[in-house]
C-alpha cells in the first residue's frame, strides 16, 4: 500500500507550469530521491506535500488522509530545509521540543523524547547550547532530530546536504541513511547532487521541466533510460542523431549501426562511454568503426577518449587504464565497437 | 580616524547646547530682568507642584503611547507584507510607505486640518452619506493629534521593521509551521521574538518623535491642547523664561529617556 501518493499533482503560475501531471506513489519506508536539473519543479512538489503551496489540480494522500486543502501545520510532515532553519533564540533542546510542545504534549513528557530525538543523531549532551554554537553539521542534525522527534509519517528532505562541506555531507549522508532504515521512515528528498541521488535513494524520481521523466531504481534508470534526457541526466551518454529503421540505425554521418531499435524515423542514439570497446576487444563487437582520436582525458584509472567517425558524429569513451595498454593520443586511427543492444534509441524530441 | 568628524560634531553639536540649557535651568527668572545668574532647582519645583505642567506631562506621556502601540499594531502586518512580498513592484511599495515623508510636519498637518474640520472632507463625506446628522469633532482634539502622529510615524515603523523581518529566514516560519505550529502560535513562539530587536528599535523611534512632536500637536491640537513640544517653545519664544523652558526640555528629555529604558529593560527581562 502506497503511504504517500500523489496523484496527477499540477502547479500553474500564470503562463508558466511549474509542475505538470506529476503523479508518484511511496510504499511504507521508502527512500525516494527527487533528482533534476534546478527549475524541473522537484522543489514545486516538495513543497506541494509539505503544504506550503497549494496545488493548481491533483491530489496528495498520506496514508489513507486526504491532505491536499489542509495547511501545513496538520499534515504531520517533519521538514529538514537546507539552511537548517533552526529557532536562533532557542536552545537546542527547545528546538526539538518545539514540534511536542505545539502537539499539546505535557512538559514532562517532552524531556525524554527530545533526549531520545538527539540520542539518534548522536548529539547528546548539547541541549542548552543555542544554534549559533554549534556547526553546520551539527545544526543539521539538530534539524533533523526536531523533525524526527513528533514521529511524523513522512520525512521530507529539501536538498538537506547542500550547505556542508564534502567531507561531512558524505558522513551525514550516511547517518540520514541509516536512521531512514531504523526507523522505517517514508521520506522524501529533493536535491540536484546525482551522486548524492544514487548512494541514497531507494527510487529515484527524475524530473524536468516540471514532468516526471521516468521512476525507478539507480540500475533501471542507468540500463534503461525511458528516454534522451533521462540518458543523458543519469551518468553520461553520448549520442549520434540520425535515422532509425527496423533494427538498424543510419547516423548523420552514414554510418550503419546495428541496434535493437523499436522506432522508425528520426532518432537519436546513446551510448555509455563505458561500454564502448576500443583496439583488439572491439573486433568480437556487431558494431566497428574506425575513429580518430580527438582528445584524451587522463582520470587515472581511467581515460576518458573523444573521437570522431565521421564529420557530424563525435563520441565519448571510458576504458580502463591497463597496465602497458598504448595510450592513445589525439590523431591517432583506432578502432572502436560497441554491442547490438549497448545502443538505446530515442525517437528525435522536437 | 574616521569616526573623528562625527563624534566631534555630536560633541560641538549636541552635547555642548544640552550643556548649556542644563545651565539656564538652574538660572532664576525674574520678569523684566529676563535670566539671573543663579543656582536653583526652583524651576524643576515649579514644574512638578503645578498640575497643570503635570497634566501636560502626562498627556504627551499618553499621545506618545498610544501613538507607538497603534504604529506598531498598523506597521508590523504591513512591514510583514512588505519583507515577504516578490513583487518587483517592492521598490515602488516602500516608496509609497516614505512618501508621506515628502511633505513638511506643518504642511501635512494643514492637510489634516482641511480633511477633519467641521465643513472637511471627512465630515461632508459621512454627512453626504447620511452616516452621521452633527459634524464630528476631531479637529482640536487628542484624537486629531494621535490621527496626525501616527501619519508622521507609521513610515519609521514600518521600515524599521520590515528590515529586521527581511533578515528572518522564510524557512524558519515554514518549520514552525511543518512543526504542527499555526499562524498565531508561529507568530508569538517564532515571529514575534525573531523581530523583537526591529519591534524594539521601532518603537523607541516612534516614541521619541512622538514624545518630542511639535507642529502637529499645534496645528491639529489647537491652542488649548497642550503638550510638551509646544510649551517648551512657548517659554523660550513667547514668555521668554529660558530658565523655565530649559527646565522643562530637561524634563521632557529624561521622561522620554527613563520610559525608553524602563520598556526596553522589561522587553529584554521577557525575551532573553
Amino acid at each position: 500500500m502506497a503511504r504517500l501518493s500523489i496523484e496527477h499533482l499540477r502547479k500553474v503560475y500564470g503562463e508558466f507550469t511549474a509542475v505538470d501531471d506529476c503523479s508518484i506513489d511511496i510504499t511504507e519506508g521508502e527512500f525516494l530521491v527527487l533528482l533534476g536539473p534546478s527549475g524541473c519543479g522537484k522543489t514545486t512538489t516538495l513543497r506541494m506535500v509539505a503544504g506550503f503551496i497549494q496545488p493548481t489540480a491533483g491530489r496528495i494522500t498520506i496514508g489513507e488522509r486526504d491532505v491536499t486543502g489542509l495547511p501545513p501545520w496538520k499534515r504531520n510532515c517533519g521538514l529538514v530545509f537546507q539552511s537548517y532553519a533552526l529557532f536562533p533564540h532557542m536552545t537546542v533542546a527547545e528546538n526539538v521540543a518545539f514540534g511536542l510542545e505545539m502537539r499539546k504534549i505535557a512538559p514532562a513528557d517532552r524531556g525524554p523524547r527530545v533526549t531520545e530525538a538527539l540520542r539518534l543523531v548522536r548529539l547528546t549532551g548539547l541541549d542548552e547550547r543555542y544554534p549559533r554554537q554549534l556547526s553546520g553539521g551539527q545544526q543539521q542534525r539538530v534539524a533533523l532530530a526536531r523533525a524526527l522527534a513528533t514521529e511524523p509519517d513522512v520525512l521530507l528532505l529539501d536538498e538537506p546536504l547542500s550547505n556542508l562541506d564534502a567531507k561531512l555531507r558524505q558522513e551525514v549522508r550516511v547517518e540520514i541513511r541509516d536512521l531512514q532504515r531504523k526507523l522505517g521512515l517514508t521520506t522524501i528528498m529533493v536535491t540536484h547532487d546525482q551522486e548524492e541521488a544514487l548512494t541514497m535513494a531507494d527510487r529515484l524520481v527524475v524530473m524536468e521541466k516540471g514532468k516526471v521523466r521516468q521512476i525507478g531504481t539507480q540500475r533501471e534508470l542507468y540500463e534503461k533510460p525511458a528516454d534522451r534526457f533521462v540518458a543523458g541526466f543519469i551518468g553520461r551518454s553520448a549520442f549520434l542523431e540520425g535515422e532509425a529503421t527496423g533494427g538498424r540505425f543510419r547516423s548523420e554521418g552514414g554510418l550503419d549501426i546495428a541496434c535493437k531499435a523499436a522506432t522508425a524515423g528520426p532518432a537519436t542514439l546513446a551510448l555509455r562511454p563505458e561500454r564502448l570497446a576500443i583496439g583488439t576487444e572491439a573486433e568480437a563487437c556487431a558494431n566497428r568503426f574506425p575513429a580518430r582520436v580527438e582528445h584524451v582525458s587522463y582520470l587515472g584509472a581511467l581515460l576518458d577518449i573523444d573521437v570522431r567517425l565521421t564529420e557530424q558524429d563525435r563520441i565519448l569513451l571510458q576504458v580502463p587504464n591497463r597496465q602497458g595498454a598504448a595510450e592513445p593520443r589525439p590523431g591517432d586511427m583506432i578502432t572502436i565497437g560497441w554491442a547490438e543492444d549497448a545502443g538505446l534509441v530515442y525517437p528525435r524530441e522536437p | 580616524m574616521l569616526v573623528v568628524p562625527a563624534t566631534l560634531f555630536v560633541a560641538i553639536g549636541l552635547i555642548g547646547p544640552i550643556a548649556i540649557l542644563f545651565r539656564y535651568s538652574l538660572n532664576q527668572f525674574i520678569p523684566g530682568q529676563f535670566m539671573v545668574d543663579g543656582l536653583t532647582i526652583e524651576n524643576y519645583v515649579k514644574f512638578f507642584t503645578d498640575s497643570f505642567y503635570l497634566n501636560v506631562l502626562w498627556r504627551t506621556i499618553r499621545v506618545a503611547v498610544a501613538c507607538t502601540v497603534v504604529c506598531l499594531i498598523m506597521g508590523f502586518p504591513l512591514a510583514y507584507v512588505l519583507a515577504r512580498t516578490q513583487s518587483r513592484f517592492k521598490n515602488l511599495l516602500i516608496m509609497l510607505v516614505v512618501l508621506p515623508l515628502f511633505v513638511g510636519n506643518a504642511v501635512r498637518a494643514a492637510g489634516w486640518m482641511t480633511a477633519f474640520g467641521s465643513k472637511g472632507a471627512l465630515n461632508a463625506s459621512l454627512m453626504g452619506l447620511g452616516l452621521i446628522d452633527q459634524p464630528l469633532e476631531i479637529m482640536f482634539t487628542e484624537t486629531a493629534v494621535i490621527i496626525g502622529i501616527i501619519a508622521v510615524n507609521l513610515p519609521f515603523m514600518v521600515l524599521t521593521l520590515q528590515s529586521v523581518i527581511e533578515g528572518i529566514n522564510r524557512n524558519v516560519e515554514e518549520a514552525a509551521f511543518s512543526l504542527g505550529a499555526g499562524p498565531v502560535a508561529m507568530f508569538r513562539r517564532v515571529l514575534w521574538p525573531l523581530a523583537m530587536p526591529g519591534i524594539l528599535a521601532g518603537t523607541i523611534l516612534t516614541f521619541i518623535l512622538a514624545m518630542n512632536a511639535y507642529a502637529t500637536p499645534v496645528l491639529l491640537g489647537g491652542p488649548k491642547f497642550q503638550t510638551m513640544g509646544p510649551l517648551v517653545y512657548g517659554q523660550f519664544a513667547q514668555q521668554n523664561n529660558w530658565p523655565f523652558g530649559g527646565a522643562i526640555s530637561f524634563i521632557l528629555m529624561t521622561a522620554t529617556l527613563l520610559l525608553t529604558i524602563a520598556a526596553n529593560l522589561i522587553v529584554q527581562r521577557r525575551y532573553r
